[in-house]
């Protein structure tokens, strides 16, 4: 692109060169505010601002008078308005077009993507921590308060690994880091929710087809009563004051017996 | 004026707790310092006090409001027999506190209304999302005409082996649960299916269409109250159930338990 660019300098006479430099100037400056504006009717069309509400990022950015929407607007607009400042400066030949200014701008998208990608990583960590925070208010232990802040910096991390990436850091290691990382998690997880997953699939069968519902009289293993509740995970079944909670794991495999009289 | 003060004063002596009825952090904030256990009362704990009594529904009557508070804090042992408490109110006015009552705990006879959500089986969300089922319910009718409805929660498996369905049950198989969204959008059809409604102690609708084949005897409800208010009495005397009745001819609300009649509502006036 530098090159097509320099060959239209050599093409065009000085003061033509300086001419559409100017208008060029004149007219980025009408480009970038339209960007900028764009980029705030997305926001409030697509319902990101509320989504973005609440979140530290916004309220970093409300505290410079400005916010979501604004910053990213404001990127969007100053890039563009770079791009176009560059291709003045080469079009009148004060910048050379080999050289520093060509890397700044092979480096400018990648620059923006990763500044991008570090905005979108904050919000979407700060939102994660209060989505999972919310769901867990109910479990009152100081343990759980771990979880939220795990998943934030979790993030967090990715995002600034995508980032790096971008620019052309070596993130090899940090790569491989990830890869343990989230390996360690699918072992932990699978092992951890292998019954629950168990129960959770024969759950669907059971409650897709209803063998047995409230009301009935069962008996399963040497469990009988009538069946109070059924839930995805478990059976409930009461008998005589005594109400015994089944896996449906355990429902399916060992069957169930009607009781009809 | 000073002996207003001394009359305010008086009233406000001796009392061994005081329930502030509130979920305004700065309201709740003027107790701060009290000596006596203050007690908040509310549909939540927004103000996050220690000792709290949850609200399961906004009372329009400010009595059955102290009442329940009352009970819950008897309950939880915060407040005992013979204890004189203090409750800050509101009467007239949504959120602002307006009135100030003194009642000794024992004063009334419990009636179980704070028994009747806390230590039913099924859960007191279940029950509360019933009553506010019923409540609208009530408010709309079908077409601006009263209806009546029965729905029995708890004990759903023992319901069922009481009762008889009267034509094939519409929820079979089909998984709701009375606190959906889906339910606001069901509730005119409700009104139209006959016989009671069984729900789950997990909230889930059971079954509609269900005729409740309960021993009626024994089952002491006012006198006036039509069949269904005896159906929905009776089987709660059978089971572990509680039943809600929307009653066709005064648009009331009635909550049974134990085969007595616990709780009456206005659904107007919510």
């Amino acid at each position: 692109m530098v090159n097509a660019l320099e060959e239209i300098g050599d093409a065009i006479s000085d003061e033509f060169a300086i001419s559409l430099a100017v208008s060029a100037l004149v007219l980025g400056l009408f480009v970038s505010y339209l960007i900028w504006r764009v980029t705030h009717r997305l926001f409030e069309w697509t319902g990101l601002d509320s989504t973005v509400e609440g979140t530290t990022f916004e309220r970093a950015a409300g505290r410079f008078g400005t916010s979501t929407a604004g910053v990213v607007g404001l990127l969007f607009a100053v890039s563009a308005y770079a791009v176009i400042l560059l291709f003045a400066l080469n079009l009148v030949r004060v910048a050379e077009a080999s050289g520093f200014w060509s890397g700044v701008a092979r480096l400018m998208p990648q620059l923006v993507v990763a500044i991008v990608a570090i905005i979108v990583g904050v919000i979407l960590g700060d939102k994660s921590r209060l989505v999972v925070q919310e769901r867990l208010r109910s479990v009152k232990l100081p343990e759980a308060a771990v979880i939220p802040e795990l998943v934030k910096y979790s993030i967090y991390y990715i995002a600034a690994l995508v980032a790096l990436a971008q620019v052309g850091v070596a993130t090899t290691a940090l790569l491989v880091l990830l890869a343990a990382y989230a390996f360690g998690v699918v072992v932990l997880a699978a092992v951890a929710f292998q019954d629950l997953l168990a129960a959770g699939a024969a759950g669907v069968y059971l409650l897709l087809n209803e063998p047995y519902s409230i009301g009935d009289e069962v008996r399963i293993d040497d469990r009988h009563g009538i069946v109070q509740e059924m839930t995805m995970f478990a059976t409930h079944i009461e008998d005589n004051g005594e109400e015994y909670i089944v896996p449906n794991q355990q429902v399916l495999r060992s069957g169930v017996v009607r009781v009809r009289n | 004026m000073s002996g207003t003060q001394a009359v305010a004063e008086e009233f406000l002596e001796g009392a061994d707790a005081v329930l502030v009825f509130t979920t305004d952090g700065s309201t709740y904030g003027r107790f701060e310092g009290e000596d006596r256990p203050v007690v908040v009362v509310a549909t939540e704990n927004a103000v996050g006090a220690d000792t709290f009594v949850a609200l399961p529904l906004e009372f329009d009557s400010t009595t059955d409001r102290v009442r329940f508070g009352i009970e819950g804090a008897l309950d939880d042992g915060i407040v005992g027999e013979g204890d004189d408490v203090v409750g800050f109110t509101q009467t007239f006015d949504e959120s602002r506190l307006d009135t100030i009552v003194r009642v000794r705990a024992d004063e009334f006879t419990r009636t179980g209304l704070y028994d009747l959500f806390v230590n039913s089986r099924a859960d007191a969300q279940v029950i509360r999302d019933v009553f506010d089922v019923v409540i609208e319910l009530g408010k709309k009718g079908q077409k601006g005409k009263p209806v009546g409805a029965l729905f029995v929660v708890g004990d759903a498996g023992k319901v069922m082996n009481k009762s008889r369905p009267l034509s094939y049950n519409p929820f079979e198989k089909s998984h709701v649960d009375v606190g959906d969204p889906i339910v606001n959008v069901m509730l005119k059809e409700f009104s139209r299916l006959d016989g009671a409604f069984v729900i789950s102690d997990g909230g889930k609708i059971v079954s509609a269409y269900r005729y409740l084949e309960p021993g009626a005897s024994g089952v002491d409800i006012p006198k006036g109250l039509g069949t269904r208010h005896m159906a929905g009495g009776a089987i709660t005397r059978d089971t572990n159930a509680v039943a809600i009745v929307l009653s066709e001819s005064d648009g009331m609300v009635r909550a049974f338990k134990a085969g007595e009649l616990i709780l009456e509502l206005d659904p107007e006036a919510y």
